[in-house]
């Protein structure tokens, strides 16, 4: 199974929101679609999803278009929402029967999914009644009650406690596992470094940057050292005429921009019988490419 | 189809599950049935028994010879004793409600005073007609029996006309049009009510922000349709129960002769009765479809109202324009508003009642009904499709404009 975006194009009354963008998802696993606010990515969700249509360009499952009803999708919106007045089990039932899955067979995924989200407890509540968490956990079980091929999560993290995060992580590794394709918006870098394989980073709807994200990182050179000592060192930092970015406790993050710099700083610790309890070169974060990418 | 079934499902289960539809619901039932007691209400009020109102009559001095005898024998209403009380006697008698009401007749000189005497007379605007006339034709039978007149003689002395109410046009209109209006009042509060709910169901949708899990689960045009049947099925079972409720309540509490001279009954046949379902269920489509659309293109609950006001100013104008021609309903502008699909489903049906609708003329009213509804469907549901996804500020009309072509 493969998910392929080729030279993807929309227009929106003469705005240019996705400009000529190609992906392609050949694996199970997760693929990471960054960019800022207005970058692009709902509406290439959106289109991947035909909830809108393309301008030009081809989007293929398996081989064949993509439409609403060729393809098992599941799809967590960045805007949550529930029905406010009805009653959980009642909404689920709703989408579950609305994705073609039958009485008996929705109601046992019902409750499979809310023990493991852990809000069995609320399936009789009217959605008003839960804690915004609960509530965007029952819209996280609205996106893969039907086990769906392919899921889109966008910002699948924001607004959870770290303990409903795990909760949630938990269950995208094994849908991994279990062999699921999944697409994931995130505004944390971190989040997105986790779990993304590849990454696609959108500035105003063109590619900024694609690619394994492993690779694209061992293309950067290393940017900055981390050093932990047991004393004040800024004297030896500047005689190496380096840039302290970061110091807490005696411990030193010092932009570089040749790895020799840093060996010759530390030789010189240790020559002054400094003890130097962490030294560590570092590449720089996917933070730091996004950032470079698509800041202005 | 399956997907409609079950977004109409969802929608009248969730409709009727809510406590503003029980409450408001159950309020209109109970003030039919109220309303249709108000007469039983102001009689009990009035201290007055449900049967006839009791009425005495004084004539001391015997100026009718004794023929006011005859008066209990008439169909006039009244359970009539006849005695010499004094004035003192009839007012405690009144007062105690022994009597209703009392005739004192006396002769004063050359004129005979009849005084109707009753406890409180603020709300009558007189003696009662049918009083006067009987009285006056008893006297009269009275004096003309001591003429001696041969049967023949007395008959050419009583007037004896047939009097009747005709017209130069063809076309005649029957029954009560007060009546008809009424009802055309109703039939619009239920499809323009019943279309607004559709209107604030997709706004509440689009606040909720469960929208875009919504169209990525079917398809928009399944949403709209799915929901305008679901209300609709809803808001005709709620009409059909309040109109149930108003005729057996009319039926349960209202004297026949009453409702007689309201409604002519005989009008009221199951031909009607399915042409009024068929024009509730176009014209709900209509203004539902148009409320489909206005309701897509806000995200604010306050941005509904001023949304939805050229809807309510369309459905306005279609409804004045069936009213004030139906008071006038041979006219050609009568004929005109039972075939304009904005005014048709208020005036129609109205046209059937009053027996002035010809066969055609219901053919081409619902067929213009019928391709007016799909040309509002064809644009509504395009722009529903678009609109739904947008949560800025309420959208102009170019936007709209826009938003239709760029699709």
């Amino acid at each position: 199974m493969s998910l392929i975006l080729k030279n993807v194009s929309k227009t929106f009354v003469g705005k240019q929101a996705v400009d000529n963008i190609s992906l392609s998802l050949e694996k199970p696993g997760v693929f990471g679609l960054l960019g800022t606010n207005g970058a692009g990515k709902t509406t290439t969700i959106r289109m991947l999803l035909g909830i809108i249509t393309k301008d030009s360009g081809e989007i293929t499952w398996n081989g064949k278009q993509v439409d609403r009803k060729s393809v098992n999708f599941g799809y967590l919106p960045e805007e949550r929402g529930v029905y406010p007045k009805t009653k959980i089990f009642d909404q689920l039932m709703y989408f579950a029967e609305l994705k073609g899955m039958k009485k008996q067979e929705a109601e046992q995924s019902i409750n499979k999914w809310a023990k493991e989200l852990k809000v069995e407890e609320y399936l009789n509540m009217p959605a008003e009644k839960l804690s915004k968490g609960n509530q965007q956990k029952i819209q996280f079980m609205t996106a893969i009650i039907h086990n769906p091929e392919l899921v889109v999560l966008d910002e699948p993290f924001s607004g959870l406690d770290p303990v409903n995060t795990e909760i949630l992580k938990n269950i995208i590794i094994n849908l991994i596992k279990n062999g699921k394709y999944i697409i994931m918006s995130a505004h944390q870098m971190a989040t997105i470094e986790e779990f993304c394989s590849d990454i696609l980073i959108l500035n105003k709807g063109k590619t900024v940057l694609q690619g394994n994200l492993k690779e694209i990182k061992e293309t950067y050179p290393a940017n900055r050292v981390e050093i932990d000592v047991n004393q004040d060192i800024t004297k030896y930092i500047e005689e190496f005429n380096l840039e302290i970015e970061n110091v807490t406790n005696n411990n030193y993050v010092i932009k570089i921009t040749d790895e020799e710099k840093a060996h010759n700083l530390l030789n010189k610790l240790v020559s002054n019988d400094i003890r130097v309890d962490k030294f560590e070169i570092k590449k720089p974060t996917l933070n730091d490419i996004f950032i470079e990418k698509v800041g202005e | 189809m399956k997907d409609i079934f079950t977004v109409m499902k969802f929608t009248a289960k969730d409709m009727v599950k809510r406590k503003s539809f029980i409450i408001s619901t159950i309020i209109i039932l109970v003030l039919i049935v109220i309303g249709f007691n108000v007469p039983n209400i102001m009689k009990s009020l009035n201290g007055e028994s449900s049967g006839e109102s009791k009425l005495l009559i004084i004539d001391e001095q015997n100026i009718f010879e004794g023929s006011l005898e005859l008066l209990k024998q008439s169909d006039l209403g009244y359970e009539i004793e006849i005695s010499n009380s004094s004035f003192d006697e009839i007012k405690q008698k009144i007062e105690n409600g022994d009597v209703d009401s009392a005739i004192i007749i006396e002769k004063q000189e050359n004129d005979i005073k009849i005084r109707y005497i009753v406890e409180d007379m603020t709300m009558m605007e007189g003696v009662p007609e049918n009083l006067i006339n009987t009285i006056n034709g008893l006297y009269s039978n009275m004096q003309i029996s001591k003429l001696g007149l041969t049967e023949a003689e007395l008959q050419s002395i009583t007037p004896n006309f047939e009097f009747s109410l005709e017209q130069t046009k063809e076309e005649k209109a029957n029954g009560n049009i007060f009546a008809m209006m009424l009802m055309s009042i109703v039939l619009f509060y239920a499809i323009y009510f019943c279309a607004y709910q559709v209107s604030s169901s997709i706004t509440t949708e689009k606040t909720s922000k469960i929208m875009e899990t919504l169209v990525t689960s079917t398809k928009p045009r399944t949403i709209v349709l799915g929901k305008t049947i679901g209300i609709g099925i809803v808001g005709l079972v709620q009409m059909i129960i309040i109109v149930g409720t108003a005729l057996i309540s009319a039926k349960c509490f209202l004297d026949e002769e009453l409702i007689n001279a309201v409604l002519d009954i005989s009008n009221i046949t199951w031909y009607l009765g399915i042409i009024t379902i068929i024009y509730f269920v176009l014209g709900y489509f209509t203004y539902s479809l148009l409320y489909a659309l206005t309701g897509s293109t806000v995200s604010k609950p306050e941005d509904i109202q001023s949304a939805n006001t050229p809807v309510a100013i369309l459905a306005v104008i279609g409804f004045y324009l069936s009213y004030f021609t139906m008071m006038n309903p041979t006219s050609d502008l009568n004929l005109f508003a039972a075939i304009f699909p904005i005014s048709s489903p208020f005036c129609m049906p109205f046209r059937i009642m009053m027996g002035l609708a010809t066969g055609t003329e219901v053919a081409i009213s619902i067929a213009v009904l019928i391709v007016t509804i799909l040309i509002i469907a064809k644009v509504a549901i395009k722009i529903y499709s678009s609109a739904i996804l947008n949560y800025g500020t309420k959208m102009s009309f170019r936007d709209i404009v826009n938003m239709y072509k760029d699709k």
